[in-house]
């Protein structure tokens, strides 16, 4: 066993922290625990205690031969959604201190539902994240130039920070007028406020996240603080709990923009790791992809209360530069996922007006969860509904770990039939349709509305409930083929996806600049962007062969506000390619927005640049299974069951396989169901499986 | 052409064009997937013309709609966006299959172009695309759009124009145009329409983004159609409609009948003008019937007029959030038992050819306010459809328009969006949100100082919320904010004002609540800014920067703001609920604290007395306080017309915080809900039997200015008292000449 056998990767859940252990040229091997909460480093050594154990090595033995251990943490979303953080002071520039309560006069209804947003007198402002008297108005400002107007003192930062320590606060946030653009004063902030309190948590906006608009960049300052004291505290336990168990090299966190950083780094930009759970599934997602050949991908995710949706277009997870968390709006460039409240766990319902039929967003939760459960849940759900239709078998749920009945689910079914005056197995294909449909719609917004064509598209599905549903939902939106991930390693994806990652460290810088662009300028800016960049990663022990830079230019029209990302070439820019650049954002424009949308008349302009500094990790080999002809062995054939199928309005006698059982080359034709110790893919009519030498699911639709 | 009615013709001569055939029986299942599918086809359509057009109007501002129409011109789903835009598409399709289905024609392909706020826009630069949807050689249904232009012409760059005599100073409207024809646009139809803009190749390209959008809404229907049929689709439409009619009528038939009316007061026709004009509006209902009307208006002048398409739009965007809420806002049901009764020649319903490019800023807005305290004050009947009540939010947009040449040397001019940030108005049992925005833009947002900076030559030097400007009540209204700043990167910068509500209120509070502040617009006048800056100090008070201050007009365009010029402006204030001396008093101590209300504000309007360091309330003195107070209420006031004394009776309807009807041997009677005092029979205006005090706007709220500094007219706060309790039972803005309006008059 040498120092680089391993490769983990853990993820933490709301319910299980989830462990994956990669081995070149060993089976996957995947294990869970309980998650632990109060502090989720104990589910995360519980978990690494029971691979162990299952490797026959001692926990000490394991980390030491492992050559990293990647993990993806909740305690920054966890403190923000229980708003559990910590007491933040703001600095600002005097004259705009209630920059975080104005919200831009958007607080009210920022990102709610459409239902939440149409019902006024239930809306409101969150929670202040910086009550008043915890902000400092300070004397300086900066202008849209970055050209310093009133200049900073330092005494008086030195004062405010006092006041405001006196006053509580145990994290501070600095974000000034066009900071992104002229950071000194910031700097001199961050020293002043060092000077005055040492172990205070501090975040600078220009730091952080240098971006234009200072509503959302302050509001990533301030949650970056938020997060910050408990974060940093958790990771260093980590760190540390990690080191005295044998681990050699730093533990790696996942971020949202899809890389890893060593624990440390995140410990000082916490907020880049909210939602990274889901981002590790994307990066999982990429990896496989990459390795089957897809480079368009649409990665869908059904758990038990929601549905995320993610894409990877050409290769590259596709991003976001702003994200909403309790109705504030923050900038932090992250790989885009969008969720629905469409879970296995969805409650449907009868709307009392129309009398029709309603799906969600409300989720029955774990507890009492569907009524299948026999928790004493008695909503019906979409668990239910898969349940009473056959897709599901109540005797061989999570591998039979957990057994569903189905009584209970036709009586909960029954009763919205009732109400809809139709029978148990309408009713039930009723709530499973408007789900598939609710699902395709989510997709659809996040390909046709932006400009991507999902018929262009390969459909990822994983997560419990996702391979039940997608034969129809991809049906809906064109797709040709759906992937169902590496059979059982599904239900890991995250940790498995985290295992795969590579270091990544983004560097971003303002450079407003009319076309036609200064080449010289541009050059030296991204030289001095991958300068830092590649530092970084050489003190973090990457070396210099597995380092990669990948130089961005966000550019738009003037009177517009769309920007579009383009790739830059990564030698000297010249004039020439300087020009290319802006004819390759006219192209993308034109595919992203429809051709003639651009204002070419008003001009193109630049408005930021951005270096990812990534550094590649070797990549564990995963094996093939065995070979065999089309037809399954006898042993994967597990008998058939009465299954409805919408599409014949009636129930059939439905052959059922084990998808342990199958070999590369397997194809099953459908009408028929996979059963998956996490998962049980249902294969329509006239739709067909192949599994591939990994040992993936090939849906074609 | 006068203010255009769509007359109902029972058999038209173009019914033979229209596709009417509809199933009855969908399954339930069938019904929600269609359902869910048309309200995404418009999120589709809207999230298509925010791709291509990108512009900050559109994006920022959402300045426009999308909507489905059936055949004939029912809606069956609006966007969420600004609820007034777009809401005549039903009246536009309506006129086109009325005046164009035989010249030029109607067909497959087509799409109408019309801003005419006569036929289908609520003024010239909202300009809607209608585009029939065909199905096998019949007008299956229709989807259109409207979006806001940066200019289409007229005497003022940005085409509001405050000093418009008339609709000849202003965009030309164009009645509906078949600009698409054929799938095809008409090359010398589209110059035609950019001609006139002093920016045409933005509303080429905004005209683009009409036509995609529709294009993208269209191709779905028809894949819907082929997919489910066109007679279960046609069919899941009129189910919509069907059930939105029966979530109105429900709602309605649990209210009381009876008629209530409002009014707001514009002001300043026009530049140099120093009138008040009154934009009347009554509600009458009558089983599961409303009907409006806007009889009592002053008649039509100056550029402060609407038509009645936008008059119409406002009063729908007042329905939509407080009775459609649970139904996405499917208006075309209830409008079936919604009737407008116009009284056209007036500021509110003007005929051709008034001016009324002004009309977003001013009068649709006074017609929301208007229209919004007739609809709580029914539903305030309700114990459960109470709870929608939501008092008025900003009701004159003063408008900041900047013009020269920026920072990089290139002529600019543009108006300010920082007043989306305005206060929302109080609810029936809580307070507004600050800076929450209007309820009927439900997704508005204000830009950021730091586009603002860059984009025009300004330096903000304070952008906060502003102390006082909500309105008084038991609950207070939201808070708007107050903006200043400098010119930088430049000399000098040209101002337009364009405003109403400066000197009369118009943001109008609900049961006692008092109205949000008036708007402003101040010059400090060579200041010793730039010195303090250079000495690294920052100015968050105009009157500390010396100077003087120069009283600006609230419409007047060439007003120079040179480099040592502070301008600063605030918005008006979200409205109050309740008489203010019912106000808790703690959340008076937490207001003050939190520099919501003035201390001075709190003891003068609130009756609280504070006493320590940190303020704290002292609830004895306090309560003395507004002993007192009620006491000069009493004295100061004009007796009732004849003292009932208390009153025994059941409770038939609580309306609002004070008032109540019950049933008396004698009839039904006013009372007031706090001391049973009797305030006449149903048939009596109850403000009759209240003491009433005429007092000075300013008493309305501290950040309310003299309004001899813009008009003549006398104009006063008037205050409704119950001679039992003295608590305030109802407020009123209005002509000191004029007797008290009788806005609760039940059947």
């Amino acid at each position: 066993m040498g120092s680089d056998t391993f490769f983990i990767g853990v993820d933490v859940g709301g319910t299980f922290t989830d462990c994956v252990v990669l081995e070149t040229g060993q089976p996957l091997r995947s294990y869970k625990a309980s998650s632990t909460p109060r502090d989720p480093s104990v589910g995360l050594f519980n978990v690494l205690e029971l691979a162990a154990a299952d490797l026959g090595v001692a926990p000490q033995a394991l980390l030491e031969a492992s050559a990293r251990l990647v993990h993806g943490t909740t305690v920054a979303t966890n403190a923000i959604v229980e708003r559990r953080g910590a007491p933040v002071g703001l600095l600002t520039t005097r004259g705009h201190g209630e920059l975080l309560l104005l919200m831009r006069g958007m607080g009210r209804t920022a990102g709610l539902s459409v239902h939440e947003m149409l019902n006024i007198p239930a809306s409101n402002k969150p929670e202040p994240l910086v009550p008043a008297h915890l902000t400092a108005e300070i004397n300086e400002r900066i202008d849209c130039d970055g050209d310093v107007v009133v200049a900073l003192q330092d005494d008086e930062v030195r004062d405010a920070v006092r006041r405001l320590v006196a006053a509580g606060v145990q994290a501070l946030a600095i974000c000034f007028l066009w900071s992104f653009r002229n950071p000194e004063h910031e700097r001199r902030a961050v020293a002043s406020a060092r000077e005055v309190a040492p172990h205070l948590h501090i975040t600078a906006s220009s730091d952080l996240i240098p971006r234009w608009g200072e509503y959302e960049r302050a509001a990533a300052t301030a949650l970056n603080a938020y997060v910050g004291p408990e974060s940093s505290g958790y990771l260093e336990r980590l760190r540390s709990g990690l080191a005295e168990r044998g681990l050699t090299r730093p533990p790696l966190i996942v971020l949202c923009t899809g890389g890893v950083v060593p624990a440390r780094e995140a410990a000082r930009v916490p907020l880049f790791t909210l939602g990274s759970g889901p981002v590790a599934g994307l990066v999982g997602t990429g990896v496989l992809g990459e390795l089957i050949g897809c480079r368009d991908i649409i990665a869908t995710d059904m758990g038990g209360t929601s549905f995320d949706v993610g894409l990877i277009h050409d290769g590259e997870p596709v991003k976001t530069p702003v994200n909403v968390v309790g109705q504030y709006h923050y900038a932090l460039p992250s790989i885009d996922i969008r969720s629905i409240g469409a879970g296995g766990g969805t409650v449907a319902w009868i709307d009392p007006i129309t009398r029709g039929l309603r799906l969600g967003p409300r989720s029955a939760g774990a507890d009492p969860g569907p009524a299948c459960y026999g928790r004493g849940g008695e909503e019906a759900t979409v668990t239910d509904a898969d349940l009473v239709l056959g897709y599901l078998d109540g005797a061989h749920f999570l591998g039979g770990r957990m057994p569903l009945y189905r009584e209970r689910a036709v009586a909960a079914v029954k009763e919205i039939g009732a109400a809809l005056g139709l029978g148990v197995m309408e009713t039930a294909a009723g709530i499973a349709r408007v789900c598939e449909f609710q699902m395709a719609d989510l997709i659809r917004k996040m390909t046709v509305e932006r400009g991507y064509d999902p018929r262009e598209f390969v459909l990822f599905a994983y997560g419990g409930a996702g391979p039940v549903h997608c034969g129809v939902f991809a049906r809906e939106l064109g797709v040709q083929r759906v992937v169902i991930p590496l059979g059982s390693a599904a239900a890991v994806w995250s940790a498995l996806g985290a295992a795969g990652s590579d270091l990544l460290h983004v560097v971003e810088t303002t450079e407003v600049m009319a076309a036609p662009l200064d080449a010289s300028r541009l050059g030296a800016a991204f030289l001095k962007m991958e300068q830092r960049l590649r530092d970084q990663l050489l003190s973090e022990g990457v070396p210099e062969t597995a380092v990669e830079m990948r130089r961005w230019a966000a550019l738009r029209y003037r009177s517009q506000i769309h920007e579009v990302e383009v790739p830059v070439a990564t030698e000297m820019l010249t004039e020439a390619a300087a020009a290319e650049l802006v004819n390759g954002f006219e192209q993308r424009y034109a595919r992203l927005y429809g051709e003639g949308a651009g204002f070419r008349e008003a001009g193109v302009e630049l408005v930021s640049l951005r270096v990812d500094g990534i550094g590649r990790t070797p990549k564990p080999n995963l094996p093939r299974l065995q070979s065999d002809g089309p037809a399954p062995s006898a042993q994967a054939s597990a008998g058939n069951r009465p299954v409805y199928w919408t599409e014949r309005q009636r129930v059939e006698e439905t052959p059922v396989f084990l998808g342990e059982r199958l070999h590369a080359g397997n194809v099953i034709r459908g009408p028929s169901i996979i059963e998956m110790v996490s998962t049980t893919v249902v294969v329509r009519p006239s739709q067909q499986v192949t599994v591939d030498a990994w040992g993936n699911l090939l849906l074609d639709i | 052409m006068t203010s255009h009615i769509a007359p109902s013709v029972v058999d038209p001569p173009w019914k033979s064009l229209l596709g009417h055939e509809a199933q009855t029986d969908i399954d339930p299942i069938t019904y929600e997937v269609i359902r869910h599918n048309l309200w995404s086809i418009n999120e589709e359509h809207a999230a298509t013309i925010v791709k291509i057009s990108g512009s900050p109007i559109v994006v920022f501002g959402h300045d426009f709609n999308p909507s489905i129409l059936t055949e004939d011109g029912e809606w069956v789903f609006f966007g969420p966006y600004i609820q007034y835009l777009n809401a005549a598409g039903d009246a536009a399709v309506q006129w086109i299959l009325e005046n164009r289905s035989a010249n030029p024609g109607i067909g497959d392909g087509d799409m109408f172009l019309t801003n005419d706020p006569w036929v289908g826009s609520n003024h010239q630069p909202d300009v809607t695309l209608l585009c029939p949807v065909f199905w096998e050689g019949k007008i299956f249904c229709w989807v259109t759009n409207t979006m806001h232009q940066y200019d289409l012409g007229g005497n003022t760059p940005g085409s509001f124009c405050p000093s418009a005599r008339d609709v000849y100073d202003e965009p030309s409207p164009i009645p509906p145009l078949k600009i698409v024809e054929g799938g095809v646009l008409r090359k010398d139809l589209e110059e035609l329409y950019l001609r006139r803009s002093r920016m045409p190749y933005l509303v080429a390209l905004d005209l683009r983004a009409e036509i995609a959008g529709n294009n993208v809404a269209r191709e779905r229907i028809l894949h819907l159609i082929r997919r489910y049929g066109a007679a279960t689709v046609k069919g899941a439409m009129r189910k919509i409609i069907g059930d939105s009619e029966r979530a109105f009528t429900e709602k309605l038939a649990a209210l009381p009948d009876g008629i209530w009316r409002d009014q707001v007061f514009l002001e300043v026709a026009l530049p140099g003008d120093r009138k008040t004009y009154k934009c009347a509006l009554s509600m009458e209902k009558r089983g599961q019937e409303l009907t409006f009307r806007n009889a009592g208006s002053d008649p039509q002048t100056g550029a402060i007029n609407l038509t009645y398409i936008a008059w119409r739009g406002a009063i729908q965007s007042v329905i939509l959030p407080f009775f459609l809420y649970d139904q996405m806002y499917a208006i075309g049901g209830a409008l079936r038992h919604i009737h407008f009764d116009a009284t056209p020649g007036t500021v509110t319903v003007a005929n051709f050819p008034a001016a009324v490019s002004c009309s977003p800023a001013f009068g649709i807005y006074a017609t929301i306010v208007t229209a919004n305290n007739c609809v709580a004050k029914l539903v305030a009947a309700h114990p459960e459809q109470r709870k929608v009540i939501t008092c008025n939010a900003m009701s004159q947009w003063p408008i900041i328009s900047l013009s020269g040449i920026d920072q990089w040397g290139k002529p600019y001019g543009t108006i300010l969006m920082d007043p989306m940030a305005c206060g929302t108005g109080a609810f029936a049992d809580r307070d507004g949100v600050s800076t929450g925005g209007f309820f009927h833009d439900p997704m508005g947002i204000s830009p950021n100082i730091e586009h603002n900076e860059f984009f025009f030559p300004i330096l903000y030097l304070y952008r906060r919320e502003n102390t006082d400007s909500g309105g008084a009540g038991t609950f207070r209204g939201g808070n708007s904010a107050v903006i200043a700043f400098i010119p930088h990167g430049t000399d000098r910068i040209e101002h337009t004002t364009a405003s109403c509500g400066a000197a009369v209120p118009a943001t109008l509070g609900l049961f006692g609540g008092y109205p949000g502040c008036t708007n402003s617009y101040r010059m400090w006048r060579s200041t010793n800014v730039l010195e303090r800056l250079r000495a690294g100090e920052l100015v968050e008070e105009i009157s500390a920067a010396g100077g003087s201050e120069e009283a600006l007009p609230s419409k007047a365009s060439g007003i120079v703001q040179g480099r040592d010029d502070i301008y600063q402006i605030w918005w008006n204030g979200g409205a109050g609920y309740g008489d203010p001396l019912e106000r808790a008093l703690p959340l008076v101590e937490r207001d003050v604290r939190a520099g919501d209300v003035s201390r001075a504000a709190a003891e003068s309007i609130y009756g609280v007395a504070f006493r320590g360091d940190p303020l704290e309330v002292d609830a004895q003195a306090s309560e003395e306080n507004r002993t007192m107070m009620r006491e000069n209420r009493r004295r100061r006031s004009t007796a009732p017309k004849a003292g009932s004394g208390r009153i025994e009776g059941t409770v038939l309807l609580s309306l609002g915080e004070a008032l109540e009807v019950v049933d008396t041997p004698a009839g039904r009677w006013f009372r007031c809900s706090k001391c049973q005092q009797g305030l006449g029979p149903v048939t009596d205006n109850y403000k009759e039997h209240c003491l009433r005090y005429d007092g000075p706007l300013q008493d309305a709220g501290p950040l309310i200015g003299d309004p001899k500094r813009y008009i003549d007219d006398e104009m006063v706060f008037r205050q409704f008292y119950c001679p039992g309790c003295v608590v305030l039972v109802e407020t009123e803005i209005a002509r000191r000449d004029e007797p008290p309006l009788r806005d609760t008059e039940l059947h």
